[in-house]
């Protein structure tokens, strides 16, 4: 199976273990990635801030750019990559926005392409059973909070689920792998994303609530499907603990990097060391390392 | 809370026009339920509620919508917007009220989010990707913390977490597709 692959910018720096554990994933489920050639950013959130018809031209220039390279699916595993694609599309069927944006991109409008997020796309095109198959190392032990984040499943004009306030693809897939998971409040919550450089207060407290909520459900990890929910659970667990005299050390995983680890990945292939928030001892103590 | 007398209600009902122009949402069709409000993982840190934003734009209160830090403090998560029983996209009424405040150049209480939109949207534009440790470098500059979250960057330094080279993407295309698309606001400003 070939689909179209757009890592997102973050998924080349901050997020590089996201990337790593997606391809890794992807090759033990025989599916090929297949990067867009030159890909640009989506424009993220400053794009939908300030400027409506840029923050739908760049990500179908994207759309465009894939296309040309012959892909009739594309991977995000960036939540807001993700989101900036379906909502894209989904604007583009207003016929004003279509011709402005043929006129920024200079040239027609490409056709019908998916855009799938990475659950979207192990969930759907690959199912729970063929996932089952490549399991090798049981994650027993580990009961894991699955966090969505806001992006994954709303708005759900944008995302066609309907099951956006409390989606469970996630858990069904970790529990294929062996994990347990746990029934919790703020799995759709938001983490505050880039407010952590305008804004760390927000961020703190809102990464704060998510951490107590998980933790008070039983659970000893989280797991995450978004570049920027990661950098903000687990970067800023110290800081947390310092402004509120909390005591968290919590492993954040990206569902892939447990998908990696169960299907026999060695963890240190999987560059779980460049977690901020260490999992070594956590795995360690699991056998998993 | 300020009094006024029954006399000077008034009604100014190009705001919400404006935001029907922008967006083609209709701010009318809210009937202040207040599920937004309920929602909004925000909240806290907002000078009123989304909802009350909602109804300063009905009525036309210019300056509480664009000047206030309501719609600064959107995180974008799509909450209300997913939950809204009158299908307003509320997340992107507030877009359209950042975008209207940015057109009209106002001082607004808006932290430095505008500072980074614009960075980002000047970095995309001669870059074509973002460049994470670029972007935040120039940030914490302009806003006068260049040791901002230094502890944090060291250590993603240590786990080689940065990339300091930045991949530049088509920065031809990218300045031609920016301009093309300020001429198409321009002309659509013209016209109107």
């Amino acid at each position: 199976m070939k689909i179209g692959y757009y890592p997102g910018c973050s998924l080349h720096s901050t997020g590089i273990e996201y990337d790593i554990s997606t391809r890794k994933a992807c090759q033990v489920l025989g599916i090929e990635l297949d990067e867009i050639k030159d890909w640009i950013c989506c424009g993220s959130s400053p794009a939908h801030h300030c400027d409506e018809l840029l923050s739908v031209a760049l990500p179908v220039k994207n759309l465009s750019l894939a296309e040309k390279g012959g892909l009739k699916d594309i991977c995000a595993p960036c939540a807001s990559c993700y989101s900036m694609l379906k909502d894209a599309q989904l604007k583009m069927t207003d016929d004003q926005t279509r011709k402005d944006v043929e006129e920024v991109i200079a040239a027609d409008a490409p056709g019908d392409i998916e855009v799938l997020h990475a659950l979207d796309m192990f969930v759907d095109r690959c199912g729970y059973d063929a996932i089952a198959e490549k399991v090798v190392k049981k994650l027993d032990g580990i009961n894991v909070a699955c966090y969505y984040g806001c992006l994954m499943t709303r708005p759900p004009k944008v995302t066609g689920k309907t099951n956006f306030e409390n989606p469970t693809a996630m858990e069904e897939l970790i529990e294929t792998l062996g994990a347990e998971t746990v029934d919790w409040n703020l799995k759709t919550f938001c983490c505050g994303a880039s407010f952590a450089i305008t804004n760390l207060d927000v961020v703190l407290e809102l990464t704060k609530k998510i951490l107590v909520d998980a933790q008070a459900s039983g659970a000893n990890a989280i797991a995450v499907g978004c570049p920027l929910c990661h950098a903000n659970l687990d970067g800023r667990q110290i800081q947390i603990n310092q402004k509120y005299g909390t005591d968290f050390n919590i492993p954040i995983f990206y569902f892939t990097e447990l998908m990696g680890i169960a299907f026999g990945v060695e963890p240190k292939e999987l560059a779980v060391a460049k977690h901020i928030t260490e999992v070594e001892d956590f795995l360690q103590e699991r056998s998993l390392l | 809370m300020k009094i006024i007398g029954e006399n000077e209600i008034t009604v100014d009902a190009s705001f919400a026009k404006e935001i029907q122009k922008h967006c083609g949402e209709n701010v009318n069709l809210c009937y202040q339920c207040r599920k937004c409000a309920a929602g909004c993982p925000n909240r806290q840190f907002m000078d009123f509620t989304p909802t009350e934003l909602m109804r300063y734009v009905q009525l036309g209160m210019f300056d509480e919508a664009l000047k206030k830090n309501t719609a600064w403090f959107c995180v974008s998560c799509q909450t209300c917007t997913a939950r809204c029983p009158q299908d307003i996209d509320i997340a992107r009424v507030i877009d359209a009220i950042r975008m209207i405040a940015d057109e009209r150049r106002l001082v607004a209480d808006a932290g430095n989010v505008r500072v980074l939109n614009r960075l980002w949207m000047i970095m995309l534009r001669f870059m074509g990707r973002m460049y994470e440790v670029g972007l935040v470098g120039t940030f914490n500059m302009v806003t006068g913390k260049p040791f901002n979250d230094m502890a944090l960057g060291k250590k993603m330094i240590l786990k080689g977490k940065l990339k300091f080279i930045p991949s530049i993407k088509m920065p031809f295309t990218m300045m031609k597709m920016f301009s093309r698309a300020k001429k198409i606001k321009e002309r659509k400003k013209a016209n109107s």
